[in-house]
């Protein structure tokens, strides 16, 4: 009992906290739990749903939902949108290397956060350690395929039909390779962090490939 | 003692979270969902008003929602090369309408919808979800979801992006995805309680309770009865002799939920484990051996079915007309489709409210529109809120 009355405070608080704050909450539904079944109650049947502490937690860094509600979220890049992003920068999804960008991509459903309808799940668009930690693999491992063939995309050649080049004969970036990478078009501050990674690096062939996958992995944390 | 502080630091948390916001008045940011601001108000209206406008940002966003695929390199050099804003707007807006007729759009509708409706990917289970994206391609009405009374299971080809349609053939009535085999096969359950859970957190947005009612009334448990519903509406067995105690007090209020819940489920009750339509109710129940549930079991004699407390549905026909009639599905819908546009997760999984004034526009007209689904989509991700950053 003790327990259920804790657990009832919290959740008026919380029902408090999600709506504008200046009005009372009006959410009765009860706590976590609150309706499993045992030996003398009535039929299990589960009502789980947010961690209060992860609500609050929430809440506390991105703000009400009069605030969260008109700016855009962080979700992460959906499965199937990476495969087109993979396809559309270059990289072979198909290819069945061990450890190849196509290889991580393919096995990486579950760590990706894919469906589970089987089971009445929806794919998990939030970002979490795991599916951002095998998204930015794939990346440093799609490195290569995408400075090698970035020359060729249709997609990054501009009106006039000339085509992108991520990086000039001294290894300095580009503009136009980096707007293909990025789906946005390159700032200053790209090509500065670009070349100071490529500049930095033991060598300018391991730089190309890191500044290229940490790009890539910075303008696709995020959908 | 242990315990007592664990109350005393719970309930401290509880009294502090309405402050977590900071929120010392009311918003002054405009309701058009603009949510431009004006630089006054508290620390949240004046971020913003900070907002700026890009859409480059918002095209690569777009684009990757829209057709699942990055802008090229002609669509963003097109509006980051224009002379101004209001010649960007006008090329973002018509990049949106030619995002919305690609072949890629339909793929990436049916997967919004897959995600919505928590199924597909095989035949038998995407028809629910291909009848929504096929109304969100071809802006029909977000209502034929529920009303809808023939070719409910079209079948998708992802190669050009087009709809057949198709008849469920699943038998009984037909009333949009509340008929769906599909659908009732996915959430099947005990006394079909999964189907009307599931059409209450897709359509209406909020977990059960639905009905709550401004003057709780004891019934001698532990928290006072919330619902709207007479307390007696729903069976027990002292109330109408119904098998399973809907009545009970012990625990929670079961009748905080139930009341609405019992008064919706025998109308989809006659769906079996495969999703076809019998003739007689065709779930089961808890109980020992799980026999077959029974009308008895979920309201007492004289008790019909509805969808809300005074608005009665007799079949599931009713049903679908009462939602589709319901405001409080036309701005879930809406919602909804804000949350995707804006990256949001789950609206009731994880809480991910739309205070009804971001929306106002929206739903004001997607309701006097005739709740047409790609015109929503396209209100949406033309917004000022879409476009700010």
């Amino acid at each position: 009992m003790k327990n259920f009355l804790i657990l009832g405070l919290l959740g008026v608080g919380l029902g408090a906290c999600t709506e504008d704050l200046s009005k009372p909450a009006d959410d009765t539904t009860p706590p976590a739990g609150a309706t499993s079944g045992d030996q003398t109650t009535t039929f299990d049947h589960d009502n789980s749903g947010i961690s209060p502490w992860d609500l609050i937690d929430r809440l506390e860094k991105e703000g009400p939902p009069k605030y969260t509600s008109h700016v855009h979220s962080c979700p992460k890049v959906r499965v199937a949108t990476l495969g087109n992003v993979l396809t559309s920068l270059g990289v072979n999804i198909g290819n069945a290397t061990a450890l190849s960008a196509g290889d991580l991509y393919r096995s990486g459903g579950n760590a990706l956060g894919a469906a589970n309808f089987a089971n009445r799940i929806r794919e998990n668009i939030g970002v979490s350690t795991s599916g951002a930690s095998r998204e930015f693999d794939i990346f440093a491992a799609a490195a290569d395929e995408i400075i090698a063939n970035v020359g060729t995309l249709e997609r990054c050649k501009d009106a006039g039909g000339n085509p992108a080049t991520l990086f000039d004969t001294s290894d300095a970036c580009l503009p136009t390779g980096i707007t293909c990478l990025l789906g946005v078009p390159a700032s200053v501050a790209h090509l500065d962090f670009c070349n100071l990674t490529i500049q930095n690096a033991s060598d300018h062939a391991t730089g190309k490939r890191i500044a290229v996958a940490a790009m890539l992995a910075a303008a696709y944390t995020c959908e | 003692m242990r315990k007592m502080s664990l109350v005393f630091a719970l309930a401290g948390t509880a009294l502090a979270v309405p402050a977590c916001s900071n929120d010392p008045g009311p918003a002054t940011g405009g309701d058009d969902g603009s949510g431009s601001g004006s630089g006054s108000g508290d620390e949240w209206d004046q971020a913003l008003g900070q907002r700026e406008y890009d859409y480059n940002a918002a095209l690569k966003i777009a684009a990757l929602r829209l057709t699942g695929d990055l802008p090229t390199m002609t669509e963003i050099n097109e509006i980051g090369g224009a002379a101004d804003l209001a010649t960007k707007k006008s090329l973002y807006n018509a990049r949106i309408t030619d995002y919305m007729s690609r072949p890629s759009y339909a793929k990436q509708m049916l997967a919004f919808w897959r995600d919505t409706f928590k199924l597909g990917e095989t035949a038998e289970f995407d028809t629910a979800p291909a009848l929504a994206a096929q109304l969100s391609v071809q802006n029909g009405a977000y209502t034929s979801l529920f009303t809808a009374n023939a070719g409910n299971c079209p079948t998708f080809n992802p190669a050009d992006g087009t709809f057949t349609p198709a008849e469920c053939g699943n038998g009984g009535p037909v009333a949009g995805v509340l008929t769906n085999p599909g659908v009732m096969k996915q959430f099947y359950s005990n006394f079909g309680f999964r189907r009307v859970r599931w059409i209450q957190e897709v359509f209406d947005c909020t977990k059960f309770p639905a009905e709550i009612s401004a003057t709780p009334t004891d019934v001698g448990g532990v928290s006072p009865y919330t619902g709207v519903w007479p307390f007696n509406s729903i069976a027990s067995p002292t109330n109408g002799g119904g098998r399973v105690n809907f009545q009970d007090v012990s625990a929670v209020i079961c009748a905080n939920c139930h009341t609405t819940i019992n008064h919706i489920a025998p109308l989809i009750a006659n769906y079996d484990i495969d999703g076809k339509f019998q003739t007689k109710i065709s779930v089961p129940t808890p109980l020992d051996g799980s026999p077959p549930a029974a009308l008895s079991d979920y309201l007492p004699a004289g008790e019909t079915t509805a969808w809300r407390f005074g608005t009665p549905a007799a079949d599931i026909a009713g049903l679908g007309a009462a939602m589709a009639a319901d405001p409080a599905v036309a701005t879930c819908g809406v919602a909804r489709m804000w949350n995707w546009a804006l990256g949001k997760t789950d609206i009731v999984d994880t809480l991910q409210e739309v205070p009804a004034d971001t929306i106002a526009t929206q739903v004001t007209a997607f309701q006097t529109g005739g709740f047409k689904l790609k015109d929503l989509i396209y209100a949406v991700y033309t917004s000022d809120d879409f476009v700010k950053f």
